[in-house]
């Protein structure tokens, strides 16, 4: 089922009778509880064995639009004739951080993209921080880098909205706002910057998610989400949205507290998916985190794509070789490969 | 795009439009608020921004009551987090924790039109002050996170100083002093220097002439990305419009 038809048919049907729980004890919970199944499996096909793509990219000013090309070629993207939403993450802009996907991998990709084919390709983000988009997309050089490829914004905390029945239910939201761009697009690219963060071990092309929920109506900062459970709201808008494709950028990402006041990390590397759980699997493997850790990326691997790294076909640079040691939070150090424990996570409120 | 109530509160205000204000009366509930409701998610941030944008009278009145019967949740009391757990604010929803943008909307809501409101009113000037950044000024509601000081923005800073338009005179003193240094680093945003000239002209700066040049200037280059609300909010603080917002002397 393509995204289009999906959130049609999401339209048309209405809200599920998978209703779980209200705020963010009881939804905890359900991440525990692996006998509950909080989705309406009608919506979400079994994952089969998707391509997840690592490739080496050492820097900003290597040629992006051909590596770009030949890693969505390489799983398998199919964007010909298709209106193309390319959603990056820009939460927050500091010019002495790695907070963003870079704007020269932006602009590179929307050349690939047409190079593939694509009838439209328009970039698209709702800070969650600030509520000056203008000021987050024209600081970070992102408004110059797409004028110079000539593509359009579009804010999607002030775009025009539509309501969407949620077909998951690890909160009791029911149902979103979300912008029409995105609804209206063929296929959605997240673009994630390869972080970790302080309250969720790591954020990539699930949590970039909620970049597509609008702050005037969830805020600045978008709480409504994390009040809601912030894992459990990672799983119900990533579950909405559906994004497409992936690109993480790992080029440069950021370690320790993140995902706005870390330290950069050189990693080097870009990981290319069609399946965005299995994309985050493998960014999370590379970030030397194990995923089946990561409460998000765990439980959406058992409705939303595929999370078992031997059902996925990885290809270009070898993941466990290219595996590096992100630095993060002591609370999040339960989630690293290989250590002892369990994890403690403390959504806080922001 | 369907009309929606933040939107149509600025521009009622910064055109004086009659039919902006009819269309919020239209879409008032019964509650007094102006809301955006999605399933189980209602935001009513707008409602403070509503009253300041409605005529003298009964819609007004139930306008200003909603804010009142609506502060924000409280902060479980949390021996890591930096804020005051027994304060509560507004937030973008009712169900939520308050922040720093609709915690002011609803001050200056109150000083301007109801200015005997008590202790909510004292609540939200409590807020702004746990909330204010270390030296001055506000971002979203923040002021440290697992024990990093996190900075100030020139948007939240400006709209804390609207609605306080001096009272708690050293938090205002302290949010002008970094607004000043804040504008200047942020002049590539729109609804920044919208908000700051708002501020500055409210507290009779002289700086907020350099501001308005810069909007101007932005505005001609960017058209503020046609951000109805960064365009309402130049209309305001640029136009006779600001009067709307101006705490009584």
């Amino acid at each position: 089922m393509d995204r289009r038809t999906f959130l049609k048919r999401a339209a048309q049907v209405g809200v599920g009778a998978l209703v779980v729980g209200t705020g963010a004890g009881i939804a905890a919970e359900v991440l525990l509880d692996r006998a509950r199944r909080p989705w309406d499996a009608s919506f979400f096909p079994p994952p089969g064995r998707p391509r997840v793509a690592v490739v080496k990219a050492t820097s900003y000013h290597a040629d992006l639009e051909r590596i770009v090309l030949d890693g969505f070629r390489a799983v398998g993207a199919d964007v010909a004739g298709k209106t193309v939403v390319l959603k990056p993450n820009f939460v927050e802009y500091d010019p002495g951080a790695a907070i963003n996907t870079d704007p020269r991998l932006i602009a590179a990709t929307v050349l690939a993209i047409r190079r593939l084919g694509a009838a439209q390709v328009t970039v698209a983000e709702g800070p969650g921080h600030r509520r000056d988009t203008q000021f987050v997309v024209e600081s970070s050089g992102l408004l110059e880098s797409l004028h110079e490829v000539d593509a359009p914004f579009v804010d999607l905390n002030s775009a025009a909205l539509v309501a969407r029945p949620l077909h998951s239910s690890y909160t009791d939201l029911h149902e979103l706002w979300l912008p029409q761009p995105i609804v209206d697009a063929d296929v959605v690219v997240s673009m994630p910057k390869m972080k970790t963060h302080h309250w969720a071990g790591v954020t990539l092309s699930l949590k970039n998610c909620f970049g597509c929920v609008p702050g005037r109506v969830y805020g600045w900062p978008k709480n409504v989400l994390h009040w809601a459970g912030l894992a459990e709201a990672i799983i119900d808008v990533s579950a909405a949205i559906r994004p497409d494709l992936q690109i993480v950028d790992g080029i440069v990402g950021m370690q320790g507290n993140g995902p706005i006041q870390g330290t950069s990390m050189q990693a080097g590397l870009l990981v290319f998916g069609a399946d965005p759980v299995a994309t985050d699997v493998t960014a999370a493997r590379l970030m030397g985190f194990d995923p089946a850790r990561v409460p998000s990326i765990a439980e959406a691997a058992r409705f939303l794509g595929q999370g078992d790294p031997e059902r996925i076909e990885q290809v270009g640079e070898d993941v466990e070789r290219s595996a590096l040691e992100f630095a993060t939070l002591p609370q999040f150090q339960g989630m690293k490969v290989g250590a002892a424990g369990g994890v403690g996570v403390d959504a806080g409120p922001a | 795009m369907a009309a929606e109530p933040e939107p149509t509160a600025l521009a009622a205000m910064a055109l004086g439009d009659d039919d902006a204000r009819t269309w919020l009366t239209e879409h008032q509930h019964p509650d007094g608020g102006l809301v955006l409701t999605a399933s189980a998610v209602v935001s009513n941030a707008a409602t403070a921004l509503g009253a300041l944008a409605l005529a003298p009278g009964e819609a007004r009145e139930r306008a200003l009551d909603h804010v009142i019967a609506n502060q924000a949740q409280r902060l479980a009391a949390n021996p890591n987090s930096p804020h005051d757990p027994n304060l509560r604010g507004w937030g973008w929803t009712p169900d939520t924790f308050g922040w720093v943008e609709p915690t002011a909307h609803a001050i200056l809501a109150l000083q301007v039109l109801r200015p005997s409101a008590g202790s909510p009113l004292l609540d939200g000037l409590a807020v702004l002050a746990d909330r204010e950044c270390v030296g001055g000024g506000w971002n979203y509601g923040n002021r440290v996170v697992l024990g990093v000081d996190l900075p100030p923005y020139a948007q939240t800073t400006a709209v804390a100083l609207v609605a306080l338009q001096g009272a708690e005179p050293e938090l205002f003193v302290r949010g002008l002093t970094a607004l000043d240094r804040l504008w200047r680093a942020e002049r590539r945003g729109g609804l920044s220097l919208a908000m700051a000239l708002a501020a500055f002209r409210l507290a009779d700066e002289p700086v907020a002439r350099e501001v308005e040049r810069e909007l101007d200037a932005e505005l001609d280059r960017t058209g503020l990305l046609d951000d109805v609300v960064a365009l309402a909010w130049t209309a305001i603080a640029a136009g006779p419009g600001i009067d709307a917002i101006r705490r009584p002397a």
